[in-house]
């Protein structure tokens, strides 16, 4: 069995990031995701629970492919929590290919910078077994050392989806800006407009012209 | 981002739409009630889903519940 930690600071709101989360594929950063499906959700008590179901295809090599019974393809189910009371998101995220062979689960846990509310905190565990092939210390090895490269692409792969979200919010606001100025423009022309006619009316009672005859 | 159903894109694509504006316009802000225009994309998206994945056989049910059958599995919430 083998264990690896790492802890991530992104320079984003809790509310952002976990947004991010749900909106992260397809993404350059990681085109081994094939497919991410929502098989399950559902909110009890408060709290947003899912199950989603994700096929990637890994980038093993050939011997390593063979000896753990795997054709590339690598089917995964990853369940989740968001408390947006205690601003806590969890998910846990297992194999069910080959699962036989080879047992990969990942907890990542994203929380609010304690010392900055702008920031949040990803913690991250990945335990990895590998049983019943030979090398089973190997390829250990070499799939932790899998799993930490893939783990900063995992955080570019945010990182792009987060520029994304902010661009669209940014957007909006001067979609909204734009069309509040605009509102005031024609509101501000209404009234001219409408002054202007009273004035007119107004002259044309003062003046003793005779009105017409309705 | 595809469906491991080809033929559930828009399916999916709307329900996730729907789901990105609820998360983000209600659920972050307290408001964690379902919502009932999402429930229904949900619905038509879940039947696509798993008619494809019999086709394609795999068997997620199944599945599922080897994986969850440990003692690490979340146990259902106590009833007060």
């Amino acid at each position: 069995m083998k264990i690896w930690t790492t802890e991530h600071v992104f320079n984003h709101p809790w509310e952002t990031v976990v947004q991010a989360v749900w909106r992260k594929y397809p993404n350059p950063h990681k085109p081994e995701v094939l497919s991410t499906d929502i098989v399950d959700r559902k909110v009890e008590k408060g709290i947003l629970y899912s199950t989603r179901f994700i096929s990637s295809r890994w980038g093993l090599p050939g011997w390593a492919k063979k000896l753990i019974g795997s054709d590339g393809m690598c089917y995964a189910f990853e369940n989740s929590e968001v408390d947006p009371v205690k601003q806590k998101m969890k998910m846990r995220t297992r194999n069910v290919s080959f699962a036989n062979t080879v047992s990969m689960d990942e907890r990542m846990e994203y929380k609010p910078d304690p010392n900055d509310a702008s920031k949040t905190i990803v913690h991250q565990e990945m335990f990895i077994a590998v049983r019943g092939v030979p090398l089973t210390s190997y390829i250990e090895n070499y799939l932790i050392n899998y799993a930490s490269n893939n783990s900063s692409k995992g955080k570019d792969a945010m990182e792009w989806i987060i520029k994304k979200i902010d661009v669209e919010v940014e957007e909006l606001m001067h979609t909204y800006k734009r069309g509040t100025s605009e509102l005031k423009t024609s509101i501000g022309k209404f009234q001219d407009t409408a002054k202007k006619s009273i004035g007119d009316i107004s002259n044309l009672t003062k003046s003793n012209k005779t009105l017409p005859r309705i | 981002m595809n469906s491991v159903g080809s033929e559930c894109g828009d399916l999916k694509k709307s329900y996730d739409d729907c789901f990105n504006k609820w998360f983000a316009e209600k659920f972050l802000k307290g408001d964690t009630r379902e919502d009932g225009v999402c429930k229904e994309f949900f619905i038509k998206y879940q039947s696509c889903i798993k008619k494809s994945l019999k086709e394609q056989n795999i068997n997620y049910e199944e599945i599922e519940k080897d994986v969850m059958g440990t003692t690490e599995e979340k146990q259902p919430p106590k009833t007060s």
